[in-house]
């Protein structure tokens, strides 16, 4: 789903450099690093916001400089929770996440009968149905959190980016963020990629690790935590 | 409801119209008054209104800011700069209205474009508006400077305009005012998509396929364009701009900008006409600038937004 082929990465200048590596779908990648190591260059990259340096990335089959030039084919290709959603005065959270249908949606921006029972399902399905009339500034950062991901959800992509989702979340809130995205990325063959700090909570879900230490990215899986902090350390 | 919105302001134009009616001896002189006076006057109250509202909410978007608007933002500031220089400055060809239509207009424009080469280097909306209210009272002072030195006349003249006036438009200017509030309605229109994703801020609205430069460019130029050209026709008006828009967000508790462009349009029309239907109430009694009314309606509900905000 998502394609390295000798690519450099960077913000100007070059961070890391990736020689050959495949995301798989269905899979729930987590990307760890310590801080400046790069995680959220690599994700904006992923995103199409960052071009890369040179060498190919290839996201869903597209070239990743075509899915730059062309706004709309990014945005039903890529879904990217990028920042901490704050709330906005007077919108509610059905009209929220119905924004993720945008880039489906016609001129004017109305959604249709499909879309809005798109919205209520992946609500219902999120366990957020209660909260569907509710305004966003009135939300806990926990239903915040939710509340991005439904709306990434019915953006309908095949990549999901999320960056430190599990960031101003509770135990019990990331144990349900990890709960529902793995069986959706699993069933609806998706590849999501999101940055941490938990390496307990990644460790424990068995999600395959993005390593992201000296300029290069490695793919490990079924280490055990000392394992991990020490090729993050290591390698730095 | 927008049927209701209609019914009310056909209506609020029939009482304008009711009220400007003079007794005239002939048709000949009916007529004159109709294109010379009663016309032009519902037309800048109808434009200004909506034109003002409409620049209000799009620039609110864009800065993500509800305090925004083109008087905030020096919009209102550089086509008031251009037309002193021009009444004031010494420029014999003053009394020729072009010459005060294209200033103004000329000087909403070099403001925004102010502005928008302001808004790529700061990024952050605060500083923005901070650059403009410092332009406003930049704009301001060189206004005094020149004051000072300009024949009393002048002063005057200046002064009148700088009030605020729905009477300076002609019935020649009037379809050149119409024209171009239909071209900026329709752009923003066209934007409807983007403006709804733009309340999420502009890297989620590009995550979601807005192009990000395209419209912003596209909302400062249709700000520059509806602020200008009622500057330049009625004068620098106040709070409209600014208080229209929160209340369409207040009242229909939404962020669709579709609805919330049809409220702007709609209530601001009608807002300032019900303004000038109030002005030529009290007109035989004594006459109150427009800008007074509508900064004493604007005034203590923005003060009021800002006091529940906290």
């Amino acid at each position: 789903m998502i394609r390295f082929q000798h690519t450099e990465i960077g913000y100007h200048r070059p961070l890391l450099a990736i020689e050959d590596l495949h995301l798989q779908k269905g899979k729930v990648y987590a990307l760890l690093g310590l801080n400046g190591s790069g995680k959220s260059t690599l994700l904006k990259t992923l995103a199409a916001q960052i071009p890369v340096l040179s060498g190919n990335l290839l996201i869903n089959d597209f070239i990743v400089e075509e899915l730059a030039q062309n706004a709309n084919l990014r945005a039903q290709q890529i879904a990217f929770v990028s920042s901490r959603f704050e709330g906005v005065e007077h919108l509610s959270v059905a009209d929220y996440v119905g924004l993720g249908r945008i880039p489906y949606a016609s001129i004017f921006g109305k959604l249709t009968a499909d879309d809005r029972q798109l919205v209520h399902d992946t609500l219902e399905k999120l366990g957020l149905s209660y909260l569907s009339e509710k305004r966003t500034l009135e939300l806990s950062d926990g239903e915040r959190q939710m509340v991005s991901l439904a709306r990434a959800f019915v953006q309908d992509t095949p990549v999901l980016l999320l960056d430190e989702p599990a960031s101003f979340l509770d135990f019990l809130n990331r144990e349900q963020l990890l709960r529902t995205l793995i069986p959706w990325a699993m069933h609806t063959n998706r590849c999501v990629v999101l940055s941490s700090h938990d390496l307990d909570l990644c460790i424990e879900h068995d999600l395959p690790l993005l390593l992201l230490a000296q300029q290069k990215l490695n793919v490990v899986q079924g280490l055990s935590k000392r394992d991990v902090q020490q090729l993050l350390i290591e390698k730095a | 409801m927008f049927i209701g919105f209609t019914l009310v302001l056909v209506l609020s134009c029939l009482v304008h119209l009711e009220l400007t009616k003079v007794n005239v001896l002939n048709e000949v002189q009916a007529n004159i008054l109709w294109w010379e006076f009663r016309f032009p006057r519902l037309v800048s109250a109808l434009v200004a209104g909506a034109g003002l509202s409409l620049s209000g909410l799009l620039m609110q978007n864009l800065f993500r800011n509800p305090m925004a608007g083109p008087y905030v933002l020096g919009i209102n500031s550089g086509a008031s700069l251009a037309t002193a220089l021009l009444m004031m400055g010494g420029f014999t060809f003053v009394s020729s209205n072009l010459g005060l239509v294209g200033s103004a207009l000329l000087g909403a424009m070099l403001a925004a474009t102010f502005m928008l080469f302001v808004s790529w280097r700061i990024q952050q909306t605060t500083s923005l508006l901070l650059v403009g209210l410092m332009f406003a009272s930049f704009t301001g002072s060189i206004e005094s400077v020149l004051q000072s030195w300009a024949a009393p006349e002048e002063v005057k003249q200046f002064f009148l305009w700088n009030m605020g006036s729905l009477q300076q438009l002609t019935a020649q200017q009037a379809p050149w005012l119409i024209a171009i509030f239909g071209v900026a309605v329709i752009w923003s229109l066209l934007l409807v998509k983007a403006l709804n994703a733009f309340v999420l801020g502009q890297e989620q609205a590009f995550q979601l396929g807005v192009r990000i430069k395209t419209v912003r460019f596209s909302i400062l130029a249709i700000t520059a364009i509806l602020a200008g050209s009622v500057t330049a026709y009625c004068g620098p008006i106040a709070f409209v701009g600014l208080a229209i828009p929160n209340l369409g967000r207040q009242l229909l508790r939404t962020q669709d900008h579709l609805h919330l462009i049809l409220f702007c349009l709609f209530f601001g029309a009608f807002f300032l006409l019900a303004c000038d239907v109030f002005s030529l109430l009290l007109e035989p009694y004594f006459s109150l600038p427009i800008n007074v009314l509508t900064s004493l309606i604007g005034a203590p509900y923005i003060a009021y937004l800002v006091l529940r905000r906290s």
